[in-house]
């Protein structure tokens, strides 16, 4: 089976390898700097597939090299956030350790997945860094924040959130742009389903989302949320699905914007990004999205 | 909807959680004494099911009286083992805790099915025994479905299978002298005598022998949970759902097997009111001696209990 490499086996890498296994996507190889860590992990998962009836195989290694030799490379190292921070803050923690790795993907074949936050900063970041082909780098953002909306929205309607879909795209932060004219129960726009009102105060919600995980928790962030939508993600360029997923890429003149990584919804599947999709826009969307692409490029460029 | 809690939101109590939640078998109710920390976990979980298509409702609490008229509840809450710490080095503060715990399931969750999780596992059922004043059969230990996978992942290592495939009982108490039953013990329908020599099964039974502490000593700072929650959850699953499956499990014997009077894992038919049938496999005399000494080192467990016991 084609190979997974996981950098970092803390909460969020080690659950990604689990959600692989339990979908069965493909073999995983599971790194960390913390020697032992990724050992024990993948035996405990292993020790779980009798029961779980899973037939990949998840491992644990000490070599970097291996790892990041892997057709897909998903990348969950760094520090995360404590209550009162915000992504940005760090940013400055992990940007060193975001750099030194896109130093080693230089000239790499591989499909890379940011999961480190803040994930736009670190995106642009690793592209420029990597100097990678923009279509093999992306950054899980908006896919998280849409799956928080979609449960809103399901909770909201006492509905199954299978049945919801949800745009969210722009800056994983407080930032981000829901896209209610691109959000729908089995095709209906919530709008017609939802009032305005209504509408923004979850939308809010979904904005404070991580902040609440991370304030409630106290010493430790979401890691179930995010690990599941890393796996799916994955698994559309593992197989290629050809699966509409908002990600955080590398703007190359969409909006007029560009060299900024913010999530846009894109066709994933083999390779990583094989279609950009451009949502429909109103005015002050496109203004605040414009934004956002300066702010990333201003904090990237700034600090270096 | 059925309803099942699970006390303790460490990574035992949570994976556990998770692994229910995908079963879409019952809303769940997780409860720890840490503020925040079953509610961050359960919102996480809601957060993942757009993605996993389940639709539970999962509820992070302080109290225990959410976990009332629950049909299963879990006992996860304790310290883990560190490296080095032997199981019976646990067994003050895990039994105070686990003494809380079964007063509250006794008070709000009269009809429940216990499984008890945290270790030292035999011991800790026979306190959830006293404490909720339960039918024998509604409490049950979790170890011999985890010792079983653990078994069974090793043999499909060895023999390049599918994990699932091997099928396998293991007996005894939770610990060093668990028993491993390569008769009973069988890969896509072949006993697993004829796959593998004598040495080899040995030295896979040492292993799962030894298959907590291997984990502790990669982690070093924690122990496993994903083997053990999903043992949980199908445990779970089986009584939930009365499905009567037969699974390795510590049940309070009465003579089944020539013991009686403590918890010890034997085969278990699990349906709705717990422990159905206590099952009595045939044992050959190097099997039968294993399981005395296994049942010794329970009751020395339990007599260390006895002499540090206060009930109220």
């Amino acid at each position: 089976m084609t190979e997974i490499g996981i950098i970092g086996s803390g909460n969020v890498g080690a659950n990604i390898a689990f959600f692989i296994a339990e979908k069965g996507v493909a073999d995983v190889c599971l790194y960390d700097i913390k020697d032992g860590v990724p050992q024990g992990k993948s035996l405990d998962m292993m020790e779980a597939a009798p029961i779980r009836r899973y037939g990949t195989k998840i491992r644990g290694t000490d070599s970097f090299d291996e790892v990041k030799s892997a057709d897909i490379v998903i990348i969950t190292a760094g520090s995360v956030r404590s209550p009162g921070m915000k992504r940005a803050d760090v940013f400055e923690k992990n940007r060193a350790l975001i750099s030194e790795l896109a130093a080693s993907f230089k000239g790499s074949r591989s499909t890379v997945i940011l999961v480190t936050e803040p994930v736009d900063l670190l995106t642009t970041l690793f592209v420029q860094e990597s100097g990678m082909d923009v279509n093999r780098v992306m950054g899980l953002g908006g896919y998280l924040d849409s799956t928080r909306l979609r449960y809103l929205l399901a909770r909201e309607l006492g509905i199954s959130p299978e049945s919801v879909d949800a745009t969210v795209i722009g800056r994983h932060s407080d930032d981000m742009i829901p896209l209610p004219a691109y959000c729908s129960v089995a095709g209906v726009p919530v709008e017609n389903l939802i009032d305005a009102e209504r509408l923004e105060t979850i939308f809010a919600e979904t904005r404070g989302a991580g902040a609440l995980i991370v304030d409630m928790a106290q010493r430790a962030s979401a890691y179930y949320g995010p690990s599941a939508v890393a796996a799916e993600l994955a698994e559309a360029i593992r197989k290629d699905l050809k699966r509409t997923i908002p990600v955080s890429i590398m703007f190359t003149g969409q909006y007029g914007i560009e060299g900024a990584a913010m999530s846009l919804p894109a066709v994933i599947g083999s390779g990583g990004v094989v279609k950009v999709l451009e949502p429909e826009l109103t005015d002050e969307q496109k203004n605040k999205l414009t934004e956002s692409g300066e702010a990333v490029r201003r904090i990237v460029g700034g600090a270096s | 909807m059925s309803k099942v809690s699970v006390i303790g939101a460490g990574n035992v109590g949570a994976t556990a959680v998770y692994y229910i939640a995908e079963k879409n078998i019952a809303d769940i109710v997780m409860v720890d004494v840490v503020p925040g920390l079953p509610q961050s976990k359960a919102l996480d979980f809601l957060h993942a099911a757009p993605t996993r298509g389940y639709n539970v409702n999962i509820v992070g609490t302080n109290d225990y009286s959410e976990i009332a008229d629950s049909d299963v509840v879990v006992i996860t809450a304790g310290i883990a083992r560190k490296p080095g710490m032997d199981r019976m080095d646990l067994l003050k503060t895990n039994v105070s805790i686990a003494k809380s715990a079964s007063q509250a399931i006794a008070e709000y969750a009269p009809d429940a099915v216990v499984i008890a999780v945290t270790n030292p596992l035999d011991v800790i059922s026979m306190v959830a025994l006293r404490e909720t004043g339960f039918a024998l059969k509604k409490v049950i230990g979790m170890a011999g479905v985890l010792d079983a996978t653990r078994y069974r992942y090793f043999i499909a290592e060895e023999l390049d299978v599918l994990p699932s495939d091997v099928k396998a009982m293991v007996l005894g108490g939770h610990g060093d002298t668990m028993v491993p039953l390569p008769r009973y013990t069988s890969v896509g329908g072949f006993p697993l005598t004829e796959l593998m020599d004598e040495a080899t099964i040995e030295e896979i039974v040492e292993r799962t022998r030894k298959g907590g502490a291997e984990i502790v000593g990669y982690l070093k700072t924690g122990s496993a949970y994903y083997a053990p929650g999903a043992s949980v959850a199908k445990m779970v699953e089986a009584i939930v759902k009365d499905e009567k499956r037969v699974l390795a499990a510590s049940a309070f014997l009465r003579g089944e097997y020539g013991h009686k009077d403590i918890f010890l894992g034997v085969p278990v038919l699990l349906g709705k009111n717990g422990v159905e049938k206590i099952i009595e496999l045939d044992l050959n005399e190097k099997e039968r001696k294993e399981l005395v000494n296994s049942a010794a080192a329970v009751r020395k467990g339990v007599e260390t209990l006895e002499s540090i016991y206060t009930p109220g």
